[in-house]
């Protein structure tokens, strides 16, 4: 294992030890707040693949969630499946509407590839909508059954904990392997990329069905957690939501979606307790983001030290 | 670090940015430690949801005065139990997940004794799910969708506003009144318009055997464009319509089916509360003959003592004697509450809602009974046809009828 690899994995092991300690913090709120933080952590860390590593804008992000969230919410309450069956079901169930929608979206590159993606994610939006019969419409899908062992809020905050930190390190793996560094070849010169024999859109289709896949685990537990998933969960503004986490928190570092959804989601419930002005703090936010820290908190982390290191 | 930063123009303006970052992070920081509530630790907490941003927020806005007035009026008079009642408001932005999100932060974290509140009909079912997991009460003061009562129903859901049910049979009512035989029916494509054209369906059967549905039209949420149903509903030849456009949907589809002759040749029977003082005003001389529509209060007609005195008191609060619909909804859940905390004589959330069920309360429409098993009080509305006043653009209605729940 590399040095820098190894400091990782023992920061990453040190952060989920203190998540472990969270609920002997006694705070149901704290314990609500980190199980939400998590979910969308390990949302925002799937658009990566698509967004950091393989340079694809995408606007049409939140249709997997809100798939794998409608998905495992029906299977367990309509169909009262198990959950051992319901959840990897739901999470097939996005990977293979990803592996369609990503069939289509590849064909095409830049804004063109951002707007086909917004297109079928509103799709996915109306069906949601209108299928009322089977999603809920507009009332949304409520009173998700789950089963007894994460039916409280401790228990589900460590299912929740586990399921993010596999999902996590399993796209650690994917995105430093081998076909990460391919990824992040074609992302900083597709052309070239392609020249030295790699077939740039079946990588970018791969990669746009890693990060639906892993949207559908987010999306599943989103509804486990709420006891219930909402057709707003699939609308253009919760894939710009997500979209922002992921600037914010810094585009070409792994964790730094991560960070960017902790820190954003946090402020955006503590500024909700205060003020009904939280879309103004986001656009304050997102200018703050474009102007100063193009790179996000962690590429301004990076440069923070760099200068002291510098200094010193 | 500043001979760095002279040293070089790139690393200069790499410092000023990360100062303005720093500073925003800072100002933010700042920003969320400010303005920290305080309430007492014998206050009673009551957590409450309303649209107060966006579109919802000409409801919701109105409803918080209401719900402001409740809660001074009980304070004035030495409060509850001895304690007082403090609010904790928060945005429900009619958007399901964030309501949940907000309602789940008022109870863990605010330790509200209490929810009241909502606004559209998915937003209700949402905060109503997060009541029963973390076993608070929830009384629900607007959202009207059926499945709150019915199918959704649980120990800590209970419920001011009136139903689609009921409103459904109101209008059904109004369809024999005005002898409807062949009826459009328009309602918008959410969960409150599915379920108030199954509350007419329902009920026609039953109030007017004779009249049957020869159309059904169902425009989007949001729509702002009616004309291509408008000629629809025209050519299917109909003589009544039943409708629960509400809002500026209705406000958009008036003024655009006036030009073709629509009301002269339609009677328009519609629920939505467009007979409010909301809807009237906005439409002023615009407001189309032929509509018989619904509202909870009036502030030009008292029904009793009690609503002359509350209105007043609403009119001096908002600075305007023609007051909205909307407060007197915030203002019953609040008493309601009251009436039951001091009926269990604790805000033990067991021994209120044993006290909740069944209970009776006096308001300013009248009194108010919560039927013990579907959590549901017999809120009846005015129903009536909005009449020309000579002298004024503003529509009234005249007369004025209450309609009650209909009997089980």
């Amino acid at each position: 294992m590399q040095t820098g690899y190894k400091t990782t994995f023992w920061i990453s092991c040190a952060i989920v030890l203190l998540l472990l300690l969270v609920p002997t913090l006694g705070s149901k709120y704290l314990i609500d707040l980190t199980t939400e933080i998590l979910i969308y952590a390990l949302f925002a860390l799937s658009l990566n693949v698509l967004i950091g590593y393989s340079g694809n804008i995408s606007f049409g992000h939140a249709a997997y969630f809100a798939i794998g969230g409608y998905s495992c919410a029906i299977l367990l309450t309509t169909y009262e499946l198990p959950l051992i069956i319901s959840m990897p079901a739901a999470i097939i169930l996005s990977g293979l509407a990803a592996a369609f929608v990503g069939y289509f979206c590849v064909k095409l590159t830049d804004i063109y590839f951002a707007m086909l993606t917004l297109a079928f994610g509103m799709l996915v939006w109306a069906v949601a909508f209108k299928w009322r019969a089977v999603t809920g419409g507009d009332d949304g899908f409520v009173g998700v059954n789950v089963p007894a062992f994460i039916d409280n809020r401790y228990g589900f905050f460590y299912f929740t904990l586990f399921v993010v930190t596999v999902s996590a390190a399993l796209l650690w793996l994917i995105c430093h392997s081998a076909f990460g560094r391919t990824l992040v070849a074609v992302r900083e010169n597709r052309v070239r990329a392609g020249f030295v024999g790699v077939n740039t859109t079946r990588l970018r289709h791969t990669a746009f069905v890693v990060a639906g896949t892993f949207a559908g685990i987010a999306g599943s537990l989103f509804a486990m957690y709420n006891r219930g998933v909402y057709v707003e969960s699939a609308f253009w503004t919760e894939s710009g939501q997500v979209l922002i986490m992921a600037l914010l928190g810094g585009l070409y570092s792994f964790f730094g979606p991560a960070l960017g959804a902790a820190v954003l989601y946090t402020l955006q419930v503590g500024i909700n307790q205060y003020t009904e002005y939280w879309p103004v703090v986001l656009g304050i936010i997102l200018l703050i983001i474009l102007m100063f820290l193009p790179d996000g908190i962690i590429g301004l982390a990076q440069k923070l030290r760099s200068q002291f290191s510098r200094k010193a | 670090m500043k001979r760095l930063i002279a040293n070089s123009e790139t690393k200069d303006k790499l410092g000023a940015r990360t100062k303005v970052a720093v500073a925003g992070a800072a100002a933010l920081s700042v920003a969320l430690l400010s303005g920290m509530g305080s309430a007492g630790a014998a206050d009673i907490k009551i957590g409450v949801l309303y649209p107060i941003s966006g579109g919802g927020a000409i409801y919701g806005g109105p409803a918080m005065r209401g719900h402001d007035l409740a809660v001074e009026e009980i304070n004035a008079t030495g409060g509850v139990l001895g304690s007082k009642f403090v609010t904790v408001a928060r945005d429900s932005k009619i958007n399901p997940a964030a309501a949940a999100a907000a309602a789940k932060e008022l109870i863990t974290k605010e330790g509200v004794n209490v929810i009241l509140g909502g606004l559209a009909s998915s937003v209700g079912l949402a905060i109503s799910e997060v009541a029963r997991r973390e076993e608070v009460i929830y009384i629900a003061t607007i959202p009207k969708t059926i499945k709150l009562t019915t199918s959704k129903l649980h120990p800590y859901v209970f419920r001011t506003a009136s139903n689609t049910d009921f409103e459904g049979d109101a209008m059904a009512q109004i369809v024999k009144k005005v002898n409807g035989k062949k009826l459009c029916d328009i309602q918008l494509d959410y969960a409150y318009g599915h379920d108030l054209g199954d509350g007419i369906a329902k009920a026609l059967p039953k109030h007017a055997p004779g009249a049957n549905i020869v159309m059904k039209l169902r425009p989007k949420l949001g729509a702002t464009d009616f004309n291509a149903y408008i000629t629809q509903i025209m050519g299917a030849g109909c003589e009544t319509v039943v409708s629960g456009l509400w809002g500026n949907h209705f406000v958009n589809f008036a003024k655009q089916a006036a030009p073709f002759g629509f009301f002269k040749d339609h009677v328009y029977i519609t629920g939505g509360e467009i007979a409010s003082h909301e809807v009237a005003s906005k439409l002023a001389g615009d407001y189309p003959d032929n509509v018989w529509s619904n509202t909870y209060e009036l502030w030009y007609h008292s029904p009793t003592g009690a609503h002359k005195k509350f209105q007043a008191r609403l009119a001096k609060k908002a600075g305007t004697n023609a007051t909205a619909m909307w407060p007197v909804l915030a203002y019953n859940g609040v008493m309601l509450y009251k009436a039951a905390v001091e009926k269990a004589g604790s805000t033990d959330a067991a021994k209120v809602i044993k006290a909740m069920e069944g209970l009776t309360i006096d308001t300013p429409m009248g009194s108010l009974t919560v039927d013990a098993k579907s959590h549901q009080t017999n809120t009846g509305q005015f129903w009536g046809p909005m009449k020309k006043q000579s002298g004024e653009a503003y529509r009234r209605m005249e007369p004025v009828t209450f309609v009650p729940p209909p009997s089980k």
